[in-house]
């Protein structure tokens, strides 16, 4: 649905994003994963033509993005950037009728937008009075009406509680059912973890890995626990390889199977005795922090 | 036309109808005002009063007015993610551009008809002049809204720039007084071929003050009507130019 090739943007002296290619397949729910100042804003505006990149191409839907066809191709995308856009002296309705007048869509596309995030019962109401979670969910169904193959959706759980995060996660779950492709940034790993089949994970502009959460996984060396009635000096024995103790345990951090062979080999010829070899079970969040170096989500 | 019809949806319960409504009210105000503290008498009837009002009037206010107005309908797309959202959507460069320049053209026509009413209202209940307002000054408020048209289309990208409600209202202050300078020392091409002094001279068509005859003749109503339809297309496709190379940030 989206490709990019050396994607890049560059203000003055500072390159924000860097020979970017990013691989969005079709009807999928895309997490696009980074620290905030990582560059996902300035790529989701790049790929809606709203920012010129410095160099690089954009392909979506199979047709190149550029300023002479960008509009045929937004007629397509749906897109909700940075903050929810409504005018706040008007009520949801008269928002919503202003995207109805401007891409000249029917009274029926905008009441299913409008249904599909639950916001019948608002409409009337200035946008002003509104909740961020309500200004939330209505920008995102002025993004839905016209009924779009690919939505672009930047941060669009920020500042909900917990309960509209699950709301919009279920949203977008829906949407990719029904064949709509959804990239959707966060920097909050636990929002889209369970939402997205696709992870991308942005760092100082750079991609840093893109491709399933499985795949993620598989890149990723679990911490070593290993079992032992004198942690305090299998310790000391294993420091070289940076041991911890861990309760009645020793940790050793990114030991591929040679090392963890060699360390317990090393621990049995001083006469420790060893009760259990395991590795850690790691979260998404501590593969997340060894890929960004530390800075996390 | 969509996108045209959009902006005026825009215009509900919006502020500009506050400055539409009080700006030519205080124009009229002032110029009333002054006849009765100074207490010459409206020797021309409806000519004096409408010299008085609106002469004053077309030499800062009116342009100050049109950019307030400018300020305004811009101040909403500056707003949250209001800019992303009108620019990532099936929308051309120049409908978007058109659209404001087109609401404020409207929004001139209205503080024009304010400005008429309020002429009238006046001139029938303060000053009892006999009569009605003679129709050609009709023709000249036309000449007015007409000639503001290039000062919207300037000031609308000004404040497509500028995220400052102030900022693009000192540069329509700094252009008023630029065409001012050039009414005072008579440049009478260079006057008509700034936005601002365009508007400063239309206002004084049929007055006989600074370089007009006195007169509202067919050719120069043509002539602010080509000058007028001829700058704002310069301007807004200078605009629409910009916007197109310009990155939403």
């Amino acid at each position: 649905m989206i490709t990019t090739h050396g994607l890049s943007k560059t203000y003055r002296d500072r390159t924000v994003v860097e020979d970017l290619d990013l691989r969005v397949p079709e009807g999928c729910v895309y997490g696009f994963l980074g620290p905030n100042g990582s560059g996902k804003s300035t790529t989701m505006k790049m790929l809606l033509s709203l920012v010129r990149p410095t160099s690089g191409e954009i392909h979506v839907m199979g047709r190149p993005m550029r300023r002479s066809t960008r509009r045929a191709l937004l007629g397509d995308i749906g897109s909700l950037i940075e903050s929810p856009p409504a005018y706040a002296h008007l009520t949801g309705r008269e928002n919503m009728r202003l995207v109805q007048r401007l891409l000249d869509l029917g009274e029926d596309q905008v009441s299913r937008a409008v249904r599909t995030v639950r916001l019948q019962d608002h409409l009337d109401r200035p946008v002003r009075a509104y909740s961020l979670g309500m200004k939330q969910r209505l920008g995102i169904a002025m993004a839905l009406a016209r009924q779009p193959r690919l939505l672009i959706l930047d941060e669009p759980t920020n500042g909900l509680d917990p309960a509209g995060i699950d709301e919009i996660r279920r949203l977008l779950t829906r949407l990719a059912e029904d064949g709509t492709t959804v990239m959707v940034s966060s920097h909050l790993l636990g929002e889209i973890d369970r939402t997205a089949t696709v992870l991308g994970i942005l760092g100082n502009g750079r991609m840093l890995f893109q491709g399933t959460r499985e795949q993620l996984f598989a890149r990723s060396t679990p911490d070593v626990l290993i079992d032992t009635p004198e942690p305090e000096r299998a310790a000391a024995l294993t420091a070289r390889w940076n041991a911890t103790r861990d309760g009645a345990a020793v940790r050793l951090p990114g030991l591929d199977h040679r090392v963890t062979a060699r360390v317990v080999s090393h621990l049995v010829h001083e006469h420790v005795d060893v009760h259990g070899v395991r590795r850690d079970a790691q979260s998404l969040e501590d593969v997340f922090m060894d890929l960004t170096g530390g800075r996390g989500l | 036309m969509g996108s045209v019809r959009a902006e005026f949806l825009k215009l509900k319960r919006s502020l500009s109808w506050a400055v539409v409504v009080l700006l030519p009210l205080m124009a009229v105000v002032t110029g009333a005002a002054n006849t009765v503290i100074s207490g010459e008498p409206l020797e021309g009837d409806w000519h004096t009063l409408w010299m008085r009002v609106v002469v004053l009037y077309g030499l800062f206010p009116l342009a100050v007015g049109v950019a307030a107005l400018a300020s305004l309908v811009w101040r909403v797309e500056h707003q949250g993610g209001n800019w992303n959202a009108l620019m990532g959507r099936r929308v051309s460069t120049p409908h978007v551009v058109v659209g404001k320049v087109a609401v404020l053209a409207a929004l001139t026509a209205a503080m024009q008809a304010v400005l008429v009413v309020g002429v009238v209202v006046v001139g029938k209940v303060v000053f009892a002049l006999p009569g009605v307002l003679p129709p050609r000054y009709l023709l000249v408020s036309v000449v007015i809204v007409l000639a503001c048209v290039p000062v919207a289309a300037l000031q609308s990208g000004l404040s497509m720039l500028m995220r400052s409600f102030a900022a693009p209202v000192a540069v329509a202050l700094l252009g008023a007084s630029t065409g001012v300078l050039l009414l005072v020392a008579r440049f009478e091409v260079l006057t008509v071929l700034v936005p601002y002094g365009l508007v400063s001279r239309a206002t004084q068509l049929g007055t006989g003050t600074f370089m007009d005859g006195g007169s509202v003749t067919a050719g120069a109503v043509a002539v602010f009507g080509v000058l007028a339809l001829g700058l704002a297309v310069v301007v807004t496709a200078g605009s629409v130019a910009v916007l197109d190379r310009r990155d939403i940030r």
